[in-house]
Order: C-alpha cells, then structure tokens, then sequence
C-alpha cells in the first residue's frame, strides 16, 4: 500500500473584506486584532445572559472575518449597554463597548440607525438637550417646591452649530 | 472651602429633581460650596456619542470649557454625564487635532479648552474632598440595624483608568459612606453590573429583566435598600419594581446616597426632597 502524504497547505480563512482595518483607525478601535476569541465579554455581558439575540464575542467575530454589510446593517452593535463590564475583563485589552461604537459610528454614516436613536438625536440637536418635551408645569411646581431655580437656562444655540458642522438632516455626513 | 461647578445633566433635573437637591444640602453642610452651571447643553452622551465622536467631543468640550472660564472644577451627579466629560477631557488632553478642532467651534463664544478643568463625580467628592473621617463626625443620628445595598452604576466606575473614582472590580466608596453613617453594607451576586437602564431604548423587555435580576440579587441577601450614585440607576433599580413582570414581593427602596447621608448628619428628610421617592424609605429613615 501506498502511503498517501497530503501536500496541500491547510485552507486558510481570508477575512472577507478589510473590515477590522477600518474599525481599528476610527477612536476607540484599535485594540480589535488583539481579539483572542476567548468569550470572556460574552460570559460578562448581562444582555448575553438574558437573550439569545446578542453575543459579544460573536460580532467581534464577525468583524474580524469582515462582514461588513451584514454588521453595519444590523441591530446587534446598537444592543450594546456600553457598561463596560467585558472591557473590564478583557484579558487582551479589546474595547468591545468602544469598538462596536465605531460601528455605530460607520453605519450612521452610511444610513443604518434605529429610529429610537434618530429621534433622540434630532431632539437633542434641536433643543439642545434631552428632555425639553418632558419638561411641564408639573417638574417646574417639584422644582420650586424643593427650593430648585425652575429656570434650567440651557442653552439652544451651540447645537445649532453642532447641526452644522456634523450633521445633515440629523444624519452625519 | 472646596467650590465645584455642578453640572446637572439633562435627566436629574427634570426626573430627579430630588437628588439634586440633596446634593446641595448635603454637600453644603459638608462645607463643599457649589454653582449650578447655566447656558450648558447636553453632554451627548449615549445618542450623539454613538454617532459623532468629533460632535460628541465638541459637546463635552464646550461643558469643560464653560467650567474652565468659571475657573471651577465640575462636579457631576450623573453616570452618562461624568462618565462622558471624563471620556472627552482625556481624548482632548491627548489629542491634539481634536482639541483644534473642539477649540475652533468653541471660539465663536470666546471659550477656549486648555485643560485646566478637573471632572469629579459625586462619590469623589466624598472621598477625596471631605473624607470618610470627616462624614463620620458629622453623624449625629447614625443608622441601627439597617442592612443596605450599594449600586454604583457602570459609567461611575469603569473604565478605571479614565474616570478614576475607585476599584471598577470591588468599589468600596459607597459601602464605606454606609457604614460610616451606622448601616451594613451588603455584597450580593452581580454588584458591579449594570442596572440595564441604556437598554431600554433599544429592547425594553431585556433592559427591565437586567434590572429585575439585579433586585432579586439584592433581595436575596435581605437588603432593607438600595444606595445609588446616579440618576439612570436610581430611576431604573425602582421602576423596574413596577408594572408588568415586576415581582409580588415588597418594593426595596432605592435612594440616591445624599438621601441616606442627610438624615444621619442631622438634615431633616424634606430638605432631601425624599417626599418625592417613588418607593417610600420610610423604614430606613426610621432604623435610628
Ligand atoms: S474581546 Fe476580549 S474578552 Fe472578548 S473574545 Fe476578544 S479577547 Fe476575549
Ligand atoms: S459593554 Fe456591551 S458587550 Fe460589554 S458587557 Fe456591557 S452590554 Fe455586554
């Protein structure tokens, strides 16, 4: 019998697109390639814990084999409470929190954000902070009846600027 | 005297007007003399950040900046808030692209970033400002038999190396407070996690179920209340306790750590606005 030596090299796994180059150069993404896939910010993350859904390690994954459409269009990186706790415990010194913000960042960008956040954001962008619609007579009446100046004095002009210079339409160009 | 510039954050004033009155009070009687900063806007944390870092930063910058021309150091009550200037503050003070760029936004209203500025959040000031001693010789009606539950909140602690306020893994500022007043500090599984309050713009079912475990956990160890260091978390660890899904079990007050430190330094819990708790911790005022 002839013994068979298999001369092939092991196929190996290209990543897809340069995905992981790109979020490496935005803020807060450099730390990507150091990414071990141990799932130790999956084992931390409490939102992993209670669905199915989400999986931190996984979409580092995914970004690390260059999914780029299939990441930018998707919920998951918006799912991300941003408490830090997997960073914390990132034996490789991987921002999963900051990392999947410079996703957000990217698929603002190019078009991709829920409606919770468009929302929030015109309103800010708007009034200059997040609850001027929240703001009645009756938060006024708490105000003065705890001694508080019910005048909160924001200031409405600078995000006018913000708009400007940032933003078109509420989506960043 | 210590004098902070108190940057309110859009949340506590219009949800928890209660909290920022006891940090007057308390602070007041503690002898740190505050400035509620006005013509401020948002911090843009959470939506502005996820989309904009350089917006992000402008927002922030120009809070740092207002503070800079009141030559005061900022004190913020809010996670999201000290959390976020605390961010920015570091990427301005190593960047120096972004700094020009924030600068050159800023100048229109003749406000310039330079760093000078400190950020502190509220369990700092206690901390490193007063000190546990002095809080301990301020108490004049010490607590009794009152087992207490710290939450410090995850963008008050981490990450550790930018806002530097205590040990992200095993913090002990508030648990210190606690027993400094005559209470005792319970741990429970899952202190450090987070009160799932960001979560629930996105998936509200999952942020409440973050929020309801975290009570069970506290429950669990016989906890008479919840001490809370910013405003998201203190709304969240009691609203999770309402409504649909929430337990059957009695509520577990929550307080805001001013709240729980009044009393014992004998300010009288009108002046803390603690009234206007949703969960009435009328039993811990009464554990004297
Ligand atoms: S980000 Fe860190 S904790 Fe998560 S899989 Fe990669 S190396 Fe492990
Ligand atoms: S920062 Fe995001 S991914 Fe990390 S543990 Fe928290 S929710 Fe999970």
């Amino acid at each position: 019998m002839t013994e068979h030596v298999n001369t092939e090299l092991p196929a190996y796994h290209e990543p897809s697109s340069s995905f992981a180059k790109e979020i490496e150069l935005e803020p807060g993404g450099s730390g990507i390639m150091h990414c071990i896939q141990c799932g130790m910010c999956t084992a931390s993350c409490m939102v992993a814990n209670m669905t199915d859904r989400y999986r931190p390690r996984k979409l580092i994954q995914k970004i690390l084999l260059g999914k780029r459409e299939e990441v930018l269009t998707s919920e998951l990186p918006w799912l991300c409470m941003t408490c830090r706790l997997c960073e914390e415990r990132c034996q490789e010194d991987v921002d999963p929190t900051d990392i999947f913000t410079a996703v957000r960042e990217i698929a603002a960008r190019e078009g991709y954000i829920p409606a919770v956040f468009q929302n929030a954001i015109d309103k800010v962008l708007e009034d200059g902070w997040m609850l001027n619609d929240s703001y009645t007579d009756f938060e006024e009446d708490d105000r003065s009846d705890l001694g508080l100046d019910a005048d909160l004095g924001w200031n409405t002009e600078f995000v006018k600027k913000i708009k400007k210079r940032y933003f078109k339409g509420g989506i960043e160009v | 005297m210590k004098e902070f510039v108190l940057y309110t954050g859009c949340t506590t004033p219009v949800r928890l007007p209660a909290y920022e009155r006891a940090v007057h009070v308390v602070l007041e009687k503690l002898g740190i003399k505050l400035t509620t900063m006005k013509d401020a806007n948002c911090c843009g944390a959470q939506y502005i950040e996820s989309v904009s870092h350089t917006a992000f930063s402008a927002m922030c910058g120009r809070i740092l900046a207002l503070a800079e021309s009141m030559d005061l150091d900022i004190l913020a009550i809010c996670g999201a808030c000290s959390g976020s200037l605390k961010h920015v503050k570091h990427d301005l003070d190593s960047n120096e692209e972004l700094r020009n760029e924030v600068n050159d936004i800023l100048e229109e209203e003749g406000l310039k970033y330079t760093g000078t500025v400190q950020v502190k959040h509220l369990l700092q000031v206690f901390r490193e400002d007063i000190g546990y001693d002095a809080i301990k010789s301020a108490v004049v009606n010490p607590y009794k038999d009152l087992r207490l539950a710290a939450h410090y909140g995850c963008h008050v602690t981490r990450p550790e190396e930018i806002v530097q306020v205590d040990d992200a893994e095993n913090p002990t500022i508030i648990d210190r407070i606690i027993e400094a007043v005559g209470g005792t500090p319970v741990d429970y599984t899952g202190k450090t996690r987070c009160c799932g309050g960001p979560l629930l713009a996105m998936d509200d079912e999952v942020g409440n179920a973050i929020g309801r475990d975290k009570i069970e956990n506290i429950r669990a160890e016989n906890a008479d209340g919840i001490v809370t260091a910013c405003v998201f978390c203190d709304i969240q660890l009691t609203q999770v306790q309402f409504g649909e899904g929430a337990s059957d079990k009695p509520k577990i007050p929550c307080m805001t750590l001013p709240q729980l430190l009044g009393p014992a330094i004998g300010i009288d819990s009108e002046s803390l606005g603690i009234q206007l708790n949703k969960i009435s911790p009328q039993a811990i005022l009464e554990a004297h």
